[in-house]
């Protein structure tokens, strides 16, 4: 285990030697940002409408209960903005975005495809790490803002299954309950989400060995580890906003 | 019975001067040690075979010269430069002078045939513009017989096929060196043949000089200038084709047990 924390570490030190390199690969950043930002977009889109709807429709009777019904915006929305949309997009993003890293990445590795490119004098590294690292640090904060629009109009809907409260209206309960201390360490905190994905998701895929058999597990271990480094990132970022009393 | 007639392996062109040198090479895997003391020398122009039984470290040696695994012990120059004492950026420009065809061919396989053969030219800058990229995949993909495959993908290539354009992506820098390993190997006698040929063709075209890693003897008599029979990590026996079919050497005797 903590061979393996130290692995993932000096992978991502590599990175970051590598990381602002005067040669960058923009073509094939680009490209990335595009397979794992809008490609991303559907899914990250119906599950934060979901996301939304639900937990407007379940919280509704326990509010109701204490006579808070009016409530029900203003709570979703800083439910969602501060914690529960870039959780869950991290982790639709370990899940989908890890696991096909690490399975890409893992089957260049064993049909000798990293290799090819090593002695054709491209540096893969530069080439296949940098560009899927960047890619998710960059678009996983995008995607966390796209979650929170969907999933507060998808509130506003939700409330108006039992309510008649116009867009305008919502719009303003809305926005006068949230501050800007509960958008940014949301906001900063999905940057260390999707370069964790990144990080662990190309790791797994560059650390392959054994065949079809290690592209598989490094599909499911760059999920499962992905997914495990959110909770602790996320644990992490709670306490610092504590300290700095932003909660 | 029709006589088929084999391309003789080219003895023109060979000069004393040795391209790649290789001492006392060392490479072990754990406790397995794989490569004990083998010695190299290739000489430009020349088509060098490396012989031995699977596992004995042919692969594994080939790799080390190109820096692909790290050597334990030894020296190793190629084109004049000692290979384990390059920086990164001089190793990737020296690596660009070697060409490397894989066993497998490693094509990329979520890009076509010409993504495949534009993919070493774009990252060196060695076409100036689009119609020059077009031009050199085009003279490739006509030098291996296959100009109809450009916008195909791996996957949709017979085993021949892909060792064919793993071969087109290779030349297409025009490298000084080409290391091959096991090009054979998995394909039928008769398109093992074709690309034993090819490699002879291309090695006339583009001027290069050759390591050719196989436990194949048919590779042997067809292509090889010398021979060099790899066995516990060493050099065993060193010679032409026919001086090893000659031998009474039992491991060399061994490669001939189905000839």
């Amino acid at each position: 285990m903590l061979e393996e924390v130290g692995d993932i570490t000096a992978f991502a030190g590599r990175f970051f030697a590598n990381a602002f390199h005067a040669r960058f690969e923009w073509s094939e950043l680009f490209r990335q940002c595009f397979l794992n930002g809008y490609r991303s977009l559907p899914l990250v889109g119906i599950t934060a409408f979901i996301m939304g709807l639900v937990l407007t429709v379940q919280s509704r009777p326990t509010l109701e209960r204490f006579g808070a019904a009016s409530m029900l915006p203003a709570m979703v929305a800083i439910s969602v903005v501060r914690e529960i949309a870039p959780v869950i997009t991290a982790l639709i993003g370990a899940g989908k975005i890890g696991s096909s890293m690490g399975a890409e990445l893992g089957s260049m590795k064993v049909t000798e495809q990293i290799d090819a490119m090593e002695v054709s004098g491209t540096n893969p590294f530069r080439y296949l790490v940098v560009t899927r690292v960047w890619s998710t640090t960059l678009m996983l904060p995008v995607l966390v803002v796209l979650s929170d629009a969907i999933a507060i109009w998808a509130t506003w809907i939700g409330v108006n299954i039992k309510d008649d409260v116009s867009w305008d209206l919502f719009y303003r309960q809305v926005f006068d309950s949230l501050e800007f201390s509960d958008f940014v360490p949301a906001f900063i905190k999905s940057y260390f989400f999707g370069f964790a994905i990144g990080i662990v998701g190309c790791y797994r895929g560059y650390a392959t060995e054994k065949g079809t058999e290690g592209v598989g597990q490094a599909a499911h271990t760059a999920v499962v580890t992905a997914s495990l480094l959110i909770f602790i990132l996320d644990l992490i970022a709670v306490q610092i906003t504590d300290i700095l009393g932003l909660n | 019975m029709e006589t088929l007639t084999v391309p003789q392996a080219p003895q023109a062109a060979i000069t004393d001067e040795r391209v790649v040198e290789v001492r006392g090479l060392v490479k072990a895997f754990g406790a397995n040690r794989v490569l004990n003391g083998f010695d190299l020398d290739l000489r430009r122009g020349e088509n060098l075979m490396v012989l031995g039984k699977s596992g004995s470290g042919k692969s594994v040696c080939i790799k080390c010269i190109v820096r692909l695994l790290q050597p334990d012990a030894g020296s190793i120059r190629v084109l004049g430069q000692d290979v384990l004492a390059l920086g990164q950026e001089e190793l990737d420009r020296l690596r660009v002078r070697i060409g490397f065809l894989f066993q497998s061919s490693a094509l990329y396989d979520s890009m076509t045939v010409q993504e495949n053969l534009e993919f070493p030219l774009r990252r060196h800058w060695l076409a100036r513009d689009a119609r020059s990229t077009n031009d050199l995949v085009e003279e490739v993909l006509n030098a291996v017989g296959l100009p109809h495959t450009r916008d195909l993908y791996p996957s949709e290539l017979s085993g021949g096929m892909k060792r064919r354009i793993g071969l087109a992506r290779t030349l297409i820098l025009k490298p000084e060196i080409v290391l091959y390993d096991e090009p054979t190997t998995g394909l039928d006698p008769i398109t093992g043949k074709e690309i034993v040929e090819l490699i002879l063709q291309l090695q006339r075209s583009y001027n290069t000089s050759s390591i050719i890693i196989s436990h194949d003897l048919n590779v042997a008599k067809l292509a090889a200038n010398r021979i060099i029979v790899l066995h516990e990590g060493r050099n065993h026996v060193e010679g032409s084709y026919d001086d090893l079919r000659a031998s009474n050497d039992p491991v060399v005797r061994s490669f001939f047990i189905f000839m």
